[in-house]
């Protein structure tokens, strides 16, 4: 499981499963609750009394935030939802205490829109995402002077996607700058996550292969595109400043030039966070299970140094080589 | 192994065999009382012996403490940089919690050192010293080895993931 899948699996076995059962005239009875990374809660159900649709409503940390950056969140999701067959996000009657309901019309429904569904969390988080690309080819066809002006006057976009880390979304002329910010929870994570982190910036100078991926810099303070947002936010956590981290990635324009590839630039990005915290724990726990070996062996070692207790002499066998016990 | 690291060992090899010469010794304090002298506050000095103090450069030294019936001895293992210390805190750590199946462990290191051992009379008794300064050598050995080889696996394990994650940008 080296690389994450942008979508959410169980909700997309749920919707196979349920769609395959509406097929052969069973419908099935659903209320699940399934959960995603950073906060993520989705809620299947059916629709009262039509077997025919499901509602899948969803809640995540970063709807609040990502609504702020710009005006139409709703619509876009609609936008979105509406490409794919038999989907439809249901605009006022959305489910008590869920951000947004997608009504799943099983008759209609093909692999394409349940994997289209499976990717409500994404796409909640990409709408930001699309407004900086929006911005930024924007900005690349003014005129010289215009350009750095209005780079500059540009405000980062801010998602809060947990409790204390942000990703920070800042377009310009000729980039856009995705800043996360993240915290380790102790020690060993800093440390280990210092190793992942050089390696992630020095990845891209040693191998040529990759020379096109996104430029990535780290550092302990927030850099200057995000300093006057940052500020804001970072008040609250000033005591836990010492853990705190910024990962820049510098996306170019090759890396949002078509639909597609913006797409796809997303997903990875909204996954970054867990596959960077995913690959320290797994180094922790490949050490621990290594020192577990390791002891093994020392034992052995020092159990060769014991006398043995049973000496020949003293025990007697019978002839079939069995002991003797008095 | 390198040129500097054997006769690091073999002066350990020989300060060890030399103070493991040990006899049972009750307290000369308390009634019925047999306890490790060089763990106890001592008035009689005619107990405690020279400690032995061995070091191969700053970062790598042994400590030996002998006395009548037991022998303290310590190591301070190689840690070059953060990731070296985290290491071996981990792994002597994760020994100390598991000192009951090593008998002659110390469950808290000496101040100032990674690792310590004490060997007691019983221990003597019960092993044959030779063997058990075999495995003191041996763990020497291995210790550093481990922690380098863990450093190179961290490496290499952030290399992959760094770039698996970046190819994913390759279009």
């Amino acid at each position: 499981m080296l690389h994450l899948k942008p979508h959410n699996l169980l909700v997309q076995k749920t919707l196979t499963e349920a769609l395959e059962a509406y097929n052969n005239g069973s419908p099935l009875t659903l209320d699940r609750i399934i959960s995603d990374y950073d906060y993520t809660t989705l809620h299947i159900t059916n629709d009262d009394g039509d077997k025919s649709s499901l509602l899948v409503s969803i809640r995540t940390k970063a709807t609040q935030s990502c609504n702020e950056t710009g005006s139409d969140l709703k619509g876009f999701l609609e936008q979105k939802f509406e490409e794919a067959p038999g989907l439809a996000l249901s605009g006022d009657k959305k489910e008590a205490g869920y951000d947004f309901t997608v009504t799943v019309n099983l008759s209609q429904i093909t692999a394409e829109s349940i994997v289209q569904v499976s990717l409500f969390k994404i796409l909640v988080m990409s709408y930001p995402f699309y407004l900086a690309f929006g911005q930024s080819t924007h900005f690349s066809q003014l005129n010289e002077v215009d350009q750095v002006e209005k780079s500059k006057e540009a405000t980062a976009m801010v998602i809060k996607y947990r409790d204390d880390e942000n990703i920070y979304i800042k377009p310009s002329f000729d980039r856009v700058t995705v800043i996360f910010e993240t915290i380790f929870q102790d020690e060993t994570d800093k440390v280990f996550g210092k190793v992942f982190l050089q390696e992630f910036v020095d990845a891209r100078k040693r191998n040529r292969f990759i020379q096109s991926a996104p430029q990535v810099l780290f550092s302990h303070e927030p850099p200057l595109e995000i300093q006057q947002v940052a500020r804001q936010h970072a008040s609250t956590a000033a005591d836990k400043k010492s853990s705190r981290r910024f990962i820049t990635f510098v996306l170019f324009p090759r890396h949002y030039a078509s639909d597609e590839l913006m797409f796809t630039s997303i997903s990875q990005l909204a996954l970054f966070r867990n596959y960077f915290h995913y690959h320290i724990k797994c180094a922790k726990a490949y050490m621990h299970s290594r020192m577990r070996y390791r002891v093994d062996t020392f034992i052995k070692v020092l159990n060769r140094a014991k006398v043995d207790d049973e000496g020949e002499s003293e025990s007697r066998r019978t002839f079939t080589g069995r002991k003797m016990v008095y | 192994m390198s040129q500097s690291l054997r006769p690091y060992l073999t002066a350990v090899r020989f300060s060890l065999q030399a103070a493991l010469n040990l006899s049972n010794f009750s307290s000369q304090e308390v009634e019925r009382h047999n306890r490790p002298e060089v763990e106890v506050g001592n008035t009689s000095a005619e107990l405690l012996l020279q400690p032995m103090h061995i070091a191969r450069n700053e970062h790598e030294q042994v400590l030996i403490e002998p006395s009548v019936n037991s022998v303290r001895m310590s190591i301070k293992v190689k840690q070059a940089d953060e990731i070296e210390q985290i290491l071996v805190h981990k792994f002597t750590n994760f020994l100390e919690q598991r000192a009951e199946n090593f008998y002659v462990l110390r469950r808290v290191p000496v101040p100032g050192y990674s690792i310590s051992f004490l060997i007691t009379n019983k221990h003597t008794e019960t092993m044959i010293t030779e063997k058990l300064i075999e495995f003191i050598i041996d763990f020497m050995e291995e210790v550093d080895k481990e922690i380098s080889e863990m450093k190179l696996f961290l490496n290499a394990r952030a290399r992959f993931a760094a770039e698996a994650y970046l190819e994913q940008f390759v279009y």
